[in-house]
């Protein structure tokens, strides 16, 4: 090829016309554009429950624990419970952002980034139930190892303890997973935005441009977040369930109790992330980034990890006949016919028995049907949590001491302020950041134009 | 010295062009992609990152903290159970493994920051929004002379625009 004159160049020399945008961010970034006065009043309403636990809050630390439901034996209560709920939904983030790309499972890009998001305001949830229950809020930093007077050091060998580093660890690594992930696409953001999200987006892409050492220090730092995530969501969902099986409890003291908890976290996960983005997709249209065939994948992972979790409950009961410690089977025998059994029978259908509808493959690609069992395994989930921790603890070794817990209103205003506070940090994320991955869906779709081959979605 | 900006639409011809381009002796230049291509990066720069240092480092750090820290507690105030030692190492390693995590993954950060030399106060005058749609680019840096010749190649490899910047 003859090169053209020099002087070619020189006529071309002129401003960059506008660009072209591609569809890709059109459709992506313009979920966080124009709020609905429905997405005001859903702001409105969560905003309003997180007021009305705020204020519960303040009642309890004036007038003491007391107007909580705990009543001799138990006083681990829903604030308990509602910790293990929410650290376990928080383990569906990191499992599909950080394993599935260790599997290179192409599928969840278009769902990691939204699930990145509910693990850590899951986590944040997560953590104040810490300082709910323990009361004297103003002396929880004694859980830290900080150098005092008394020249006194925690107690490293308390499960409580490793909760502390767990929890911790959990919520800075998922935050700065997150961050990395997201700076790409604050870049993308940056470039189109006006006013203060300009200058938002501009900090916080840090002067992101796409070169190669970029894309090369990011893949890395993603591809070595990735493998320290993995082992680390393993971790803390079973250091939570140490909490519980390090102790004697009858009901608690079990070896199954962290791959049992683990598979139970990855569970509730998935399907607090096809609660929460079944409605995002059909409001905000992303049905052609987030598609049937996502949600099937996600079917698929509800099925396998219920089928764990409906094992592990078998197993439970097994091993306590089994053993012959009448304790234990006394335990479970309260826990399916005594005072709770409510709640357990909750939480065998809700999560072993409904859950098996997803073996049809017209179930797993129904839009409605995932919604609506997605609730339902959240709530089984939750009363899991609770027929653990209550009928443990409310009849333990002598029945002298048995005794029945409620939980108070008050109570159960802060779970249902738990769950308007990750709604309402969910619903400001969506208008400030971008809620699927951009980057990663052009990367395919770039791969798909140019090659002319169909590798995943 | 000009910079010579070309746009292109496929990562294979940049990958391409990046080779051609480097195997001339151009080898001041830089991409702009949308998203992570391991065949262009891998063109512009062969060894792979050095983020994985920071997270070696990170991670030995947390594990030698987490030991030390427990161990060092346990025995700067001696709690004498039944004639056990006072450090016990099981529980400790909880801990260990939790900071390996902690300090690995903030050091994986910092090499982002560091060998993605961020972050920058400017962004780059080759630099545009089209990059960020789904477009890509490459520019080099050459001598005048030269840029007859960076463009003819640029072009043989399907570049679509090519402009000087800022000239």
């Amino acid at each position: 090829m003859t090169p053209p004159p020099a002087q070619s160049v020189a006529a071309m020399i002129r401003p960059t016309p506008r660009p072209p945008d591609s569809k890709v961010n059109r459709d992506l970034l313009g979920v966080m554009t124009g709020a609905s006065l429905g997405y005001w009043a859903l702001l409105l309403v969560t905003g309003g429950f997180i007021a009305l636990a705020g204020g519960i809050w303040i009642y309890q630390v004036y007038r003491g624990l007391g107007i909580a439901g705990y009543t001799h034996p138990v006083f681990w209560g829903a604030y308990i419970v509602t910790f293990v709920f929410w650290v376990g939904i928080a383990h569906a983030g990191t499992l599909i952002s950080a394993i599935l790309f260790l599997f290179r499972a192409k599928w969840r890009n278009a769902i990691n980034r939204s699930a990145e998001a509910m693990t850590v305001f899951a986590v944040l949830t997560a953590a104040q139930f810490l300082g709910i229950h323990v009361g004297r809020i103003w002396k929880s930093y004694f859980i830290l190892p900080y150098p005092n007077q008394r020249g006194l050091w925690v107690n490293f060998k308390s499960p409580l303890l490793w909760d502390t580093f767990a929890i911790s660890t959990y919520a800075t690594i998922s935050i700065v997973f997150l961050y990395v992930g997201l700076i790409p696409d604050l870049a993308i953001a940056r470039d189109r935005a006006v006013g203060w999200r300009k200058l938002l987006y501009s900090i916080l892409s840090l002067g992101w441009q796409g070169t190669s050492s970029q894309w090369k220090s990011h893949n890395r730092s993603v591809l070595h977040l990735s493998g320290l995530a993995t082992p680390l969501v393993l971790s803390v969902h079973s250091v939570v369930s140490w909490d519980f099986a390090v102790s004697i409890v009858p009901g608690w003291h079990a070896t199954i109790f962290a791959p049992y908890f683990v598979a139970g976290a990855i569970f509730s996960g998935f399907a607090m992330v096809l609660t929460m983005m079944i409605p995002v997709r059909r409001i905000y249209g992303l049905e052609g980034y987030i598609t049937a065939y996502h949600f099937e994948n996600m079917a698929r992972f509800l099925l396998v990890t219920s089928i764990i979790v409906a094992y592990a409950y078998c197993a439970e009961f097994f091993m306590s006949w089994y053993s012959g410690v009448e304790s234990e089977q006394t335990a479970f025998y309260r826990r399916a016919f005594g005072p709770y059994w409510i709640s357990t029978w909750t939480m065998i259908l809700c999560n072993g028995v409904f859950p098996q509808l997803l073996w049809f493959k017209k179930l797993r690609t129904s839009v409605p049907f995932l919604f609506v069992l997605s609730v339902l395994i959240n709530v089984g989930m939750w009363f899991e949590r609770y027929v653990i921790i209550i009928t443990g603890l409310s009849s333990e070794y002598n029945p002298a001491t048995w005794g029945i817990y409620t939980p108070s209103w008050y109570e159960l205003g802060i779970v249902a302020g738990s769950f308007a506070f990750f709604a309402h940090l969910f619903l400001i994320f969506l208008k400030i950041f971008p809620v699927v991955a951009i980057a990663e869906v052009k990367e395919i779709a770039i791969h798909q134009r140019s090659h002319g081959q169909a590798e995943g979605h | 010295m000009p910079d010579v900006l070309g746009f292109y639409d496929a990562p294979d011809d940049v990958a391409e062009a990046v080779k051609r381009l480097r195997g001339r002796g151009f080898t001041d230049l830089e991409t702009y992609t949308p998203a992570p291509f391991a065949e262009v990066d891998d063109a512009v720069i062969e060894r792979p990152s050095r983020v994985r240092w920071f997270t070696l480092i990170g991670g030995l750090t947390g594990v030698v903290t987490g030991y030390a820290m427990t161990i060092w507690m346990a025995n700067d105030w001696k709690i004498m159970l039944g004639g056990k030692p006072f450090s016990s190492i099981p529980p400790y390693t909880i801990i260990a493994f939790e900071l390996t995590i902690l300090f690995g993954g903030l050091m994986t950060l910092l090499g982002l920051l560091v060998f993605g030399r961020l972050p920058r106060t400017t962004i780059d005058a080759a630099y545009s929004a089209r990059f960020s749609a789904e477009e890509f680019g490459v520019c080099v840096r050459c001598r005048e002379r030269d840029v007859v010749e960076v463009e003819a190649l640029m072009r043989s490899h399907h570049a679509k625009e090519v402009i000087l910047v800022g000239a």
